[in-house]
């Protein structure tokens, strides 16, 4: 077909999904482009999880309709599953085979060869460092290493459209970052990406575009900078050693910064538009002071910053959610 | 715009070629955790063993059942018993897959989707003869001394596997349906173990009370359990139909469990498992 546009990998129109009375996915659009990463980011419950489902034809829409590779996801199934490759948000490995014996099986079922299967595998233990480990069973790996495979078990066949559900859920920051930059490489190479997160700092770091969900609808949607000139900019937060040094503290930085001083917790929260070059504007002022301090922290606007100030409202009910911050 | 979700039909069949090599990949799969997880052919071969020791040990002495060697007539009830219990243990490694996504993981791929459930039964199907061919062998070596012509072992045989056949599928569709692995072993022990216990496996069901009587009567495990006695002994158990017939009751119910527990778990599986 010659068509002097590439249509977008994914595109839905009034996504919808019940189940009994809770609505999970609200009339959801949503349109992701070739060759680029959208980030799906919300709270526990917003309806990710079922929204990627329905993407990847492992749950049908109660209403509303998908393309994805220009393929309906429920009357042309099939196409689609040829199309995407799909990690849920638990590594969904057979976790009584090894490593590389999972990536066999995955390239198998993808129609190759036992030589072929075997050829293509090693290939991608290499690429994304499974090596060590490949003789391991999956029931004996880290969550960072399970990761790993399943991003390889991911890639047999170039998708044209890699889905991941919260890549990095439950992960120590090591193991993140080292998915992270696995998951930079693939979009270096020009994979299209949907990622769903629960993380401010991970849809940042990773996407082109974020689009904000909650109670399976659209709250806000944009290029990260869009998104986060909407919530605000980043803050340096220092907590004084005690009550008197907090005065001190709070004498000190007020002229020089728009700062909000919050007694009760000796913290001084100053504003840090340039990120970095504040903290250490913020660090000298507080060392020429001879200030005692407890700590000094770049704070990142969190998820939770991000509803508060596009809903005027906090996260409800989300007991899993952590802050992340950036310690200085 | 609008999609009927419901009336289309899942196309992810692909001919009867992919259907067997995905079948038999998946199998294949299953199987290699046999080796790997031996704790799991252990929960289908341990419990009869110690049931095998405990009755014949320990209560046996009490238990006098006119007409036949207390010995010869514990096995054929605990292999039936034993064939039961490959439902609980079918249902639990469904729900083991179900919960830890790797079934999701091949329904997001390019692989027939029967084949998904099939390599499921097969691979069970296969664990559970395996598990029954050592309690049997375990039955010979202490001693049990089955009665075979060449036609009771060839329908023994056909009954064994197609009451394996069924019961295997009735644990898949139980797996699907509870989804969690300790859900399935409670599911197990409040409905097949009680069953499996009343079905005369160790004692005869004339001896017992009128309720659990009436419910052993008409238990598909009593008309197992007095089949493989029958084929196996020339024992022939009394009190109802079913067991005057054993061996067509027998036949009768897998067939019928067969024929409504594999419907409802492939619509269980492509549908509601989907939603």
């Amino acid at each position: 077909m010659l068509d002097s546009t590439t249509p977008p990998t994914i595109e839905a129109c009034g996504l919808t999904k019940r189940f009994g009375d809770f609505t999970a996915v609200d009339a959801l659009d949503l349109r992701v482009e070739s060759g680029t990463v959208v980030s799906l980011l919300g709270p526990n419950g917003a309806g990710k999880t079922t929204t990627v489902r329905m993407l990847g034809t492992l749950t049908r829409p109660d209403a509303g309709w998908a393309r994805v590779a220009g393929h309906d996801v429920v009357r042309e199934a099939d196409r689609v599953r040829r199309a995407i490759s799909l990690t849920g948000q638990f590594a969904a490995l057979d976790k009584n085979l090894t490593a590389r014996e999972n990536i066999i099986l995955m390239a198998r079922l993808r129609g190759r060869t036992v030589r072929a299967a075997r050829v293509v595998a090693d290939e991608l233990i290499e690429r994304f460092q499974v090596g060590e480990f490949r003789d391991r069973l999956v029931k004996n790996l880290s969550g960072g290493e399970r990761r790993r495979v399943d991003l390889a078990a991911s890639l047999i066949d170039r998708p044209q459209l890699l889905v991941l559900d919260e890549p990095t859920a439950g992960l120590d920051p090591r193991s993140r970052q080292v998915v992270w930059s696995t998951i930079r490489e693939l979009v270096a190479d020009g994979v299209t990406l949907l990622l769903t997160t629960q993380y401010l700092e991970e849809a940042d770091a990773l996407a082109d575009r974020i689009v904000l969900i909650d109670h399976g609808r659209e709250i806000a949607a944009g290029t990260p900078a869009q998104l986060k000139a909407q919530v605000g900019e980043q803050r340096v937060d220092v907590v004084a050693a005690d009550g008197a040094e907090f005065e001190r503290l709070t004498a000190t930085l007020a002229p020089r910064f728009a700062i909000t001083a919050l007694r009760d917790q000796r913290t001084v929260q100053v504003a840090a538009p340039d990120e970095l070059a504040d903290l250490a504007r913020v660090l000298a002022a507080v060392e020429d002071g001879h200030i005692q301090v407890d700590e000094i922290a770049l704070r990142r606007p969190t998820l939770d910053d991000a509803f508060l100030a596009l809903t005027g409202k906090p996260i409800e009910g989300d007991p899993d959610y952590e802050p992340q911050e950036v310690a200085a | 715009m609008s999609v009927s979700a419901t009336t289309i039909p899942d196309p992810g069949f692909g001919g009867p070629i992919r259907f067997v090599r995905d079948t038999a990949l998946l199998t294949a799969r299953s199987l290699r955790a046999i080796p790997r997880v031996p704790e799991r052919l252990l929960d289908v071969t341990i419990q009869p063993i110690i049931f095998v020791l405990l009755f014949l040990y320990v209560f046996g002495s009490a238990i006098h059942v006119p007409g036949i060697n207390y010995k010869d007539y514990l096995f054929p009830g605990i292999i039936g018993q034993s064939l039961a219990f490959n439902a609980i243990g079918a249902g639990v490694a469904t729900a083991n897959d179900i919960t830890e996504g790797v079934i999701d993981r091949f329904r997001s791929m390019p692989v027939n989707r029967l084949s998904i459930i099939t390599a499921q039964v097969m691979g069970q199907f296969c664990e559970a003869l395996l598990g029954m061919v050592i309690v049997v062998v375990f039955g010979l070596i202490l001693g049990w001394t089955p009665h075979l012509t060449l036609v009771h072992a060839t329908l023994l045989g056909g009954l064994m596997v197609l009451g394996t056949f069924a019961f295997v599928w009735a644990g898949v569709l139980f797996g699907m349906l509870v989804r969690s692995p300790d859900a399935m072993q409670g599911v197990g022990f409040i409905v097949v173990f009680p069953l499996s216990f009343m079905a005369g496996t160790f004692v005869p069901i004339s001896g017992m009370a009128a309720i659990p009587r009436a419910i052993a009567d008409w238990d598909p495990i009593s008309a197992l359990v007095a089949s493989v006695r029958g084929l196996t002994e020339g024992f022939r158990s009394t009190g109802s139909l079913q067991l005057d017939h054993p061996e067509i009751a027998m036949a009768l119910w897998c067939v019928a469990i067969i024929a409504i527990c594999v419907p409802l778990a492939l619509r269980r599986f492509n549908r509601t498992l989907a939603g």
